[in-house]
């Protein structure tokens, strides 16, 4: 397969994850989803994933994680140079306000759901941030137009600069 | 009267007084000026320049104070042979306070130059007037070394009844800190046991509903293959993230053709029979029919575990709070240490737990006190450790006694702090607002001893902190 953008989901309570993934079923056509149950696992996941030469654009992190916590785990990866370009949300129906304070502050945290989440909310938001990384990181937009936010894609485009092809 | 010799002259006032009198008879000048004064005349008042220097040779005048609330305290009554603005008129200063008959009252009332031009001119006066001015200067600096100690010991005296106050009012406080713990824990409890019953509802509808929902699926399915898979998923515990990926590629090996990811990682959680069945009928029924039905049984499942988890621990909220009756009562201890265990839950989750609850008999106690007990130390315990690191909790009974051991494999308890752990106030988790009141392991003594029973904490020759708590059965 060609080149393509992952979601990563880490979450350690299955039936929850599980949830997760079903209602994300339907980006999946375009956008590849990987799980994972803990901070440790998930950093195992994103290396795989670049070293088949894909790459992350969306995090789904829960806070309260095995060992190291969601929001910790995010603020790692707002230094990695593979994730620091990845979107991140926090899923969570635990953080506190200093750890989300923290999550804002320190890892670029692009979004908080919290549980329990409805299943437009999640798409919405998924939309969006999938939106802005693909007008901020891809040249080409329009394999995007028909999952992603369409009006806003077409809208970048037309303020794009023409470049050399 | 005195056993070494004081200065006899300076004593005898009346001698002294008598001749004065005498000489005032004799010599007319002095005479002249010998008034007499009802009680109520006004002599001087304070902090005025003082003209004249009176001498009492009969009756009695009262020196004043007028303080700042306009109140008259009074300072010393004066009787026959003393001088009334004295200091006043020595010095050229300011009177320092009000002079008033208090009693009819003979006084030689002279202004400063006559007073110099008498002593003068009539060397047989000036003796004697000397020894008086001599005898009242010698009673006052006597009574004002007086006054000086008692001042001090007056001041000694407020100052230890100021530590006093100031202990007694530390003590106000600290009582006054737990009475606002208890209450706050009181009315927290009062709303777990209402949450817990608001949320009983919900969940028993959501848990029989998903049974019912079970039964439909399982009547209603004429097709035999496809309630097949819908029982398969009911069964299906779900999978780690892990294991769902090394089968996906299980799944990708064995259906090449389908290419779907969202079908293939459905598949993915089905158990190796499954795969089995679907290449059995997969001619005649759909595969995402089959997906479908195991997805959907699968979902039950998810719906029944979550629901049954939500109510056993409103369960478990409801007798651990115990709210509607902390009262003593017979109870088993093993029972509140499981509920705790449950309700902390969230912060166990990530530590090895080591639980050995033996039986134990029943004894009289307060299960909702006694549970604060086992929160206090055991959350004490998560805190220490952080996110890893083992603790257990135990429970046995031996000799009509009942003892719980909750350890840790954290740093341990600084033997400095050993002795002051159980004080109130005593916390060393200073400047971290949440749960740092420094009175979770006070109270917690005080609990067992209203249960006649003891609390220790030690540390482990294999490192880490332990309490143990002996309570009679």
């Amino acid at each position: 397969m060609d080149h393509q953008i992952y979601i990563l989901i880490v979450e350690d309570e299955l039936e929850v994850m599980d949830a997760i993934v079903n209602d994300l079923a339907a980006f999946e056509d375009q956008f590849p989803i990987e799980t994972a149950n803990s901070s440790e696992e998930a950093k195992q996941v994103i290396t795989s994933i670049y070293e088949s030469e894909q790459e992350v654009g969306l995090i789904l992190c829960d806070h309260i994680l095995p060992g190291e916590n969601g929001v910790e785990l995010l603020i790692e990866l707002s230094t990695l140079t593979h994730t620091q370009n990845s979107k991140k949300v926090l899923v969570t129906g635990q953080a506190g306000l200093e750890d989300t304070v923290k999550a804002v502050n320190q890892a670029d945290l692009n979004h908080y759901i919290s549980k329990p989440w409805t299943k437009e909310q999640l798409s919405d938001v998924v939309t969006e941030q999938l939106t802005d990384y693909v007008i901020e990181h891809k040249a080409n937009l329009l394999p995007f137009m028909a999952r992603l936010d369409g009006t806003r894609l077409s809208e970048a485009m037309r303020n794009r600069p023409l470049t050399d092809h | 009267m005195n056993t070494s010799s004081p200065v006899k002259w300076l004593n005898e006032r009346d001698v002294i007084l008598r001749f004065i009198r005498k000489l005032t008879e004799e010599l007319p000048e002095l005479k002249s000026h010998t008034i007499k004064a009802e009680a109520g005349t006004i002599l001087f008042d304070r902090g005025h320049q003082l003209n004249h220097l009176y001498l009492l040779m009969e009756g009695e005048v009262k020196l004043s104070w007028t303080n700042k609330k306009k109140e008259e305290m009074q300072l010393i009554k004066l009787g026959p042979g003393h001088f009334v603005g004295l200091v006043a008129f020595a010095t050229g200063g300011k009177t320092l306070t009000n002079a008033e008959v208090s009693a009819e009252s003979v006084i030689l009332k002279m202004e400063q130059h006559q007073f110099e031009q008498y002593l003068s001119e009539h060397p047989r006066i000036m003796h004697p007037m000397q020894q008086l001015m001599i005898s009242n200067m010698v009673e006052r600096f006597g009574n004002n070394l007086k006054l000086h100690t008692k001042t001090n010991i007056l001041t000694d005296e407020l100052k230890s009844e100021r530590n006093e106050l100031k202990a007694a009012y530390a003590k106000l406080e600290s009582t006054h800190e737990a009475l606002v713990l208890q209450e706050k824990m009181a009315t927290l409890g009062e709303l777990v046991a209402g949450f817990a019953h608001e949320i009983n509802n919900p969940a028993a509808a959501i848990m029989r509903s998903a049974e019912t929902l079970k039964d439909h699926f399982n009547s209603e399915s004429s097709n035999g293959i496809l309630s097949l898979f819908f029982r398969l998923g009911l069964e299906q515990e779900p999978m780690n993230s892990s294991e769902v990926r090394s089968r996906i590629l299980k799944v990708q090996k064995e259906f090449p053709w389908i290419n779907n990811r969202p079908l293939e990682r459905k598949m993915a959680q089905m158990p190796d029979k499954a795969f089995a069945l679907i290449n059995e009928h997969k001619k005649k029924v759909p595969l995402e029919e089959m997906v479908q039905q195991f997805e959907a049984g699968k979902l039950i499942h998810n719906i029944e575990t979550g629901s049954k988890r939500v109510a056993n621990l409103v369960k478990s909220l409801k007798s651990y709070s115990r709210q509607d009756k902390n009262e003593l009562e017979s109870i088993n201890i093993r029972d509140g240490l499981q509920d705790t265990i449950l309700i902390l839950g969230h912060r166990l989750k990530y530590l090895n737990l080591t639980v050995d609850l033996q039986p134990i008999p029943n004894l009289l106690g307060k299960m909702g006190d006694l549970n604060q007990v086992w929160t206090n130390i055991i959350v004490n315990a998560c805190d220490v450790l952080d996110k890893s690191g083992d603790i257990g909790i135990e429970c046995s009974a031996n000799d009509q006694r009942i003892l719980v051991r909750i350890w840790d494999s954290g740093p341990g308890i600084p033997s400095e702090h050993l002795s002051r752990i159980f004080d109130t106030n005593f916390t060393t988790k200073n400047g971290q607002a949440e749960f740092g009141l420094g009175l979770g392991l006070a109270i917690s003594k005080q609990i067992i001893m209203q249960h006649g029973g003891s609390i220790s904490a030690t540390n482990r020759s294999e490192g880490g902190a332990v309490f143990e708590v002996s309570l009679p059965v």
